[in-house]
């Protein structure tokens, strides 16, 4: 058990990532790798540590997995174009300051899943995407503003899908897809930070919805939505912060869903994220609405009024 | 990941596990490159069919080959098809499916190939010369029952809810939506902390208050009935909590506010002031509600100066 962030060892076991192709589980994952790579190199930009990987080998990387047809990017080489893998591509190309190697217009045009999903998470993929390509303009806000309201709540909060029940990922996604388009007011943001402060249990973790086990992910899903609504003091930051540090693996790094887990770069950064926004010292702010370095979205003119605690000395 | 337990192996357990893994992944890898590289050649054939079945087996979170499979059946088997062949190869898709769904029960990618497999059941058989639509009756009056043993199987998985409300929605004879809020009585009796139902009956009702089926102010007492006795049973509930104030809404019905004052009063009574913290917040909105519409009541103002001492401050 720790008490502190053991920074040296998560930047440690973020380089060693790209290691276990000894592992199964590693092969298994590669509809994910985009998605991995954006997390782990999110991470070191919260740690201070952005230069841990080599950034020639990523942008390779990247850019091997251009679906040309689709016009867009997959997880994996030769993997189907597909939004979430595309967002993951542009933030990292905009954190590696290599987004001129895009072909924007065509990632505009993309389609996402040739199958069609309306999924909320994959609208704030495309709004996320549009606005740091500067294309929002493309976007028919009304009509995304409309599906998003027809998938809000009783309680405040929102699904996957219109009538799906509140989720905190959802959440999330979007109150930050509402923060981009400037339409919080599609918000009962009262009954909302409600149902999100009650996320929090009595060992301090959050969960995702009523009933649910707590899990360190949530400590970015719930945070971030109650930063961009201003309401992060309802939630009790020193024993989120004690959660969040004790599902640290002391031996390996990472961090993992809670405490006792195995860890992964997805609860790593996750984990890092809340900390940074409960102003946990010497770490880097972190935008909640792109979920990206905080200086890098100032630079592109896109900060919104979002509220992090601050940043402790010690 | 996941609830993965945290395993720490001896430096020969860890060589031993990969050894035993070396063929595994050989294997896989094998199999993953014969598959993507014939979906970049645009095989639809039969062996293709085949080895997209085995992969998916071992790995049902690979998108790209659900799609190649998907594309196999619309350019290569399909088009060769009669309708009837074609109504019994989605039926045994669907089999397989259920069958990973068993395993895998929250892969949004099994779903959506349900989905899809559903949209394309041929309008057949023909009777006389028009079709009459029997194998869409009949694949869709099953997708209930699956959906219905997924949530007895896990009454929270939303997949299975969104499955749920997505078939009712769309299967050729609609259920009427009052044997859908009898289901979800059952749903809450069984449970009264499953907040999918109770949010799955939110949405019910809305419903049928919209088309008139149900008597909104009626229905409204009816159901401040049923989420009293579950307050009653369980103040500390949040579910029923939830509901009870989406049921207050903004606090016109001067009546049912009364009532349910007298209600929070007298579980506020029994309860001791630690269990205030669920009560909260509820009770601040109640006296906001209260003080702004009804503050010339003296029951009202009675009712706070006896409480507000009560409410712990933010």
């Amino acid at each position: 058990m720790s008490t502190s962030l053991i920074v040296p060892l998560h930047v440690a076991y973020i380089r060693a990532l790209g290691n276990s192709k000894d592992e199964l589980s590693y092969h298994l994952s590669a509809h994910l790798r985009m998605n991995a790579v954006y997390w782990g190199l999110t991470a070191l930009f919260v740690m201070g540590h952005q230069d841990a990987l080599d950034r020639d080998e990523m942008i390779d990387f990247v850019m091997s997995c251009w679906d040309e047809e689709a016009g867009a990017f997959g997880a994996h080489p030769d993997h189907d174009a597909h939004l979430l893998s595309t967002l993951s591509a542009v933030q990292i190309l905009l954190m590696q300051n290599a987004l001129n190697r895009v072909d924007i217009d065509r990632v505009v045009k993309c389609a996402g899943d040739a199958f069609g999903e309306t999924d909320t998470r994959f609208l704030y993929c495309a709004v996320n995407a549009l606005s740091l390509l500067g294309r929002l303009d493309e976007l028919d806000v009304e009509k995304t503003v409309a599906y998003i309201r027809r998938c809000r709540n009783f309680d405040g909060g929102f699904g996957a899908v219109a009538g799906a029940e509140s989720h905190a990922g959802q959440v999330c996604v979007c109150v930050a897809t509402l923060a981009i388009l400037d339409r919080l007011d599609e918000v009962d943001q009262p009954t909302l930070c409600w149902w999100l402060s009650e996320r929090q249990l009595p060992n301090g973790g959050l969960n995702g919805r009523p009933e649910k086990l707590e899990d360190v992910c949530y400590s970015f899903w719930v945070l971030s939505a109650l930063s961009i609504l201003g309401k992060l003091t309802w939630i009790d930051s020193n024993k989120l912060e004690t959660f969040i540090l004790s599902a640290q693996d002391t031996e390996s790094g990472g961090i993992a869903d809670r405490p006792g887990d195995m860890p992964d770069v997805f609860h790593t950064v996750f984990g890092l994220a809340g900390l940074s926004l409960l102003g946990y010292p010497a770490l880097v702010d972190l935008d909640p609405v792109y979920c990206m370095p905080a200086s890098i979205i100032e630079n592109l003119g896109l900060r919104k009024g979002w509220k992090a605690l601050q940043r402790r000395t010690s | 990941m996941h609830n993965v337990k945290r395993n720490r192996q001896t430096p020969e357990a860890l060589a031993e596990k990969k050894q035993r893994e070396k063929s595994k992944i050989d294997e896989y890898l094998a199999l993953t490159d014969d598959v993507l590289s014939r979906n970049k050649k645009q095989e639809w054939g039969d062996n293709a069919f085949e080895l997209t079945q085995r992969l998916l087996q071992i790995n049902p979170e690979f998108y790209t080959v659900w799609n190649y499979r998907r594309n196999i059946l619309l350019n290569g088997i399909f088009p060769q098809s009669t309708p009837e062949q074609i109504n019994n190869l989605l039926s045994s898709e669907l089999s397989m499916t259920t069958t990973a769904l068993k395993a895998n029960p929250k892969v949004y990618w099994i779903w959506n190939h349900r989905r899809w497999c559903l949209e394309n059941v041929p309008d057949g058989p023909e009777r006389s010369g028009v079709p009459s639509m029997e194998w869409r009756q009949a694949n869709w009056d099953k997708e209930l029952f699956v959906a219905e043993r997924m949530l007895d199987a896990d009454a929270r998985n939303f997949h299975a809810w969104n499955y749920r409300r997505y078939v009712l929605a769309n299967m050729p004879t609609r259920r009427p939506e009052t044997s859908e809020l009898a289901y979800t009585s059952r749903k809450i009796g069984a449970n009264f902390s499953n907040f999918s139902a109770w949010h799955q009956r939110s949405k019910t009702l809305v419903g049928l208050w919209e088309s008139g089926q149900l008597d909104p102010i009626q229905s409204r007492d009816d159901e401040f009935e049923l989420v009293s006795n579950a307050l009653y049973t369980d103040p500390d509930d949040q579910s029923a909590w939830i509901y009870h104030r989406w049921l207050i809404g903004s606090g016109e019905n001067k009546a049912q506010l009364e009532r349910e004052i007298q209600l929070i009063s007298e579980l506020l009574q029994e309860q001791p002031d630690s269990k205030c913290e669920r009560l909260r917040w509820l009770i601040s909105q109640l006296l906001i509600i209260l003080q702004g519409v009804w503050s010339h009541w003296s029951t009202i103002s009675d009712f706070c100066s006896k409480i507000a001492p009560r409410i712990p401050k933010p």
